[in-house]
């Protein structure tokens, strides 16, 4: 077969580079998988809520690195300023920092409706009763991702180290004190000592932004997996909810689609 | 014959599959287009509050968003309000609902614990096919009802109020009245610090202050022990099986011998 130059010139320069990656690694396949599945044709905006959720967590991640990039995670009385370090670098991400002010507002007011899309996601799942057969892992892991969810927000409002912080923290540990066993362990742990003294920052500060993230992402990987594989479901209102019960002598998918050509013909 | 439910449930699903890549529509774009929307929207949101946030306030002067940053951590002090973020009202109003020791656990652990395996367990607990809500009549009162309670306590959390190391200290003259120690200048001092340290952010004085976490009512304290075993208490709470309450031996000794001091002039008002 005659192929144009043209034609002959994309096939090097971008088809074999991406046919020897997916002849390695699968990945061109699978990016295929996850775009150029089909869903259901009902599907709502209401199941937009997942995406919104993930949205916001890459929120949270990208202004996450860039104030790690200034914050401090110490105690230690800053000689300039007479304020501990910690406390000192916040200022300085908020005042002088370029944009610092909006990527810490971004961050901070991000992990509110981070929390607000994880309920309001998990009520519509709720709500069209998606968690059953065969999608329980699913539902699994999203119970999963709300409470280390809401552990990030717990480890990451004691770093500014001010009073606020400070003192929900206090709060908050004493609770964890009261659990049995590991209880008073993970409060003495979390605190550093007896009350909460400075080795408890970077503590709080490798929880938040090391191991309770990668959790985080783990599980997403693994949520979003599922949810490309099994599918996600219909409105359970829908008329033409995908997996309907029919009457006997109507066939599987015997209307005609809007978006492509099907039916019994076919 | 009935067939059993993991049959009815596999079948169903062959057929969700089998309409899906019939009648279906390609994620691309078509799902995509809505959830790029949708997260457009989220990002907007988020840029939106942390202006209005920053316009507003000014350094630790609040806005309607709240302040930039409080004053700096200070263990030893006096006017805080110790809140989490707001999405752990619920939680922290919990804990003042159970107020003795032995029930607090129910607060902190009990209710949390059995909320998440119900919450887990879900999909094995409800095992009906029907999804549709109008259908669902228990869990959908149930979801009703979790989510009225969840925004009661998260309310109740919002507005309690806590008071102020600076509010108390005015009613310092009056306790040192009523317990008869005014002309013991070490245990008025003791007294001030007791407003100032927190202490009352979970124990009552005299009607003051916010019985919490099973802290008992320290009115007629003194009548149980004496100075120096109440500077031992404050040094490590922890070694007298007191886990909730953090040591205090950050407020120097001389400041600890004020407050065990008071601790043990505070014999109730009623007693003499
Ligand atoms: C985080 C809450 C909390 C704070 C803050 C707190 N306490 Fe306590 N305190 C408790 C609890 C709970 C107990 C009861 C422990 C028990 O029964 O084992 C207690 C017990 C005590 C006791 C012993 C009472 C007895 O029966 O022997 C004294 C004295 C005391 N607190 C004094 C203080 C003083 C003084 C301060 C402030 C410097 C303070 N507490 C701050 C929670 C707190
Ligand atoms: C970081 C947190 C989360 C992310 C990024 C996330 C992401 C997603 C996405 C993109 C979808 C598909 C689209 C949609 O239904 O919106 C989805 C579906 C689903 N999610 Fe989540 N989710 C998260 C948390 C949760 C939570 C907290 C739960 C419940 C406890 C949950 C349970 C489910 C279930 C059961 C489905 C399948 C729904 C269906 O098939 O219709 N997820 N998730």
């Amino acid at each position: 077969m005659a192929t144009s130059k043209r034609a002959s010139v994309v096939e090097t320069a971008v088809l074999a580079p991406l046919d020897w990656i997916d002849e390695r690694t699968g990945a061109v396949r699978g990016t295929k998988w996850f775009l150029f599945r089909n869903v259901p044709r009902d599907i709502s905006w209401a199941q937009t809520l997942g995406s919104a959720t993930l949205t916001a967590f890459i929120v949270q991640a990208v202004t996450g690195v860039i104030l790690a990039m200034y914050y401090q995670p110490s105690t230690a009385i800053d000689p300039n300023t007479g304020k501990p370090v910690a406390y000192s670098s916040i200022e300085f991400i908020t005042n002088d920092v370029t944009l610092g002010w909006l990527v810490r507002g971004m961050h901070r007011w991000g992990a509110s409706v981070f929390v607000i899309l994880l309920f309001l996601h998990m009520g519509r799942v709720f709500l069209f009763g998606s968690y059953r057969y065969p999608r329980e892992l699913t539902w699994i892991t999203g119970v999963l991702l709300l409470v280390t969810g809401m552990l990030m927000g717990f480890t990451g409002y004691l770093l500014p180290w001010d009073q606020t912080a400070y003192w929900a923290t206090v709060v908050g540990i004493n609770l964890n004190g009261t659990a049995p066993f590991l209880g008073p362990w993970l409060a003495e742990f979390l605190a550093g000592g007896p009350e909460i003294v400075s080795e408890a920052l970077p503590k709080w500060y490798a929880l938040h932004m090391l191991l309770i993230p990668g959790a985080l992402i783990g599980l997403i990987v693994v949520h979003i997996y599922l949810v490309t594989r099994l599918g996600v479901t219909s409105p359970p209102w829908s008329s033409e909810m995908a997996g309907r019960e029919r009457a006997a002598s109507e066939p599987a998918a015997a209307r005609t689609g809007l978006v492509r050509k099907s039916g019994g013909a076919s | 014959m009935a067939r059993d439910r993991g049959e009815l449930n596999r079948e169903g699903f062959a057929r969700y599959k089998d309409d899906v890549r019939k009648e279906g529509k390609p994620f691309f774009p078509y799902g995509l287009f809505h959830d790029t929307v949708m997260s457009l929207v989220v990002v907007g949101v988020i840029v939106a509050l942390a202006i209005i946030w920053y316009v507003d306030a000014d350094g630790t002067e609040a806005g309607i968003l709240g302040p930039w940053y409080a004053p700096p951590a200070e263990p030893g002090t006096t006017e805080f309000i110790p809140r989490p973020d707001w999405y752990f009202y619920f939680l922290f109003y919990l804990l003042r609902i159970f107020k003795w020791p032995e029930s607090v656990f129910i607060a902190t652990v009990g209710i949390p614990t059995i909320c998440l395996i119900l919450l887990i367990g879900l999909p094995f607990y409800d095992r009906r096919r029907e999804r549709h809500p109008l259908r669902r009549p228990v869990a959908m009162t149930a979801a009703l009802l979790t989510v009225v309670a969840m925004g009661v306590l998260t309310w109740k959390g919002a507005t309690a109020r806590e008071a102020l190391g600076s509010e108390l200290v005015l009613a310092v003259p009056e306790w040192a009245e009523r317990q008869g120690f005014a002309d013991n200048a070490e245990a008025v001092r003791g007294a001030e610090l007791f407003a100032q340290s927190g202490c009352m952010n979970c124990h009552v004085y005299l009607g003051e202050g916010n019985a919490n976490l099973g802290a008992p009512d320290l009115s007629a304290i003194g009548e149980t022990n004496d100075a120096t075993y109440f500077v031992q208490y404050l040094t490590n709470p922890a070694a007298f099986g007191n886990n909730v309450m953090g040591s205090y031996a950050y407020l120097g000794e001389e400041n600890l011998a004020a407050l065990g001091e008071f601790l043990a002039s505070s014999k109730g008002p009623a007693g003499d």
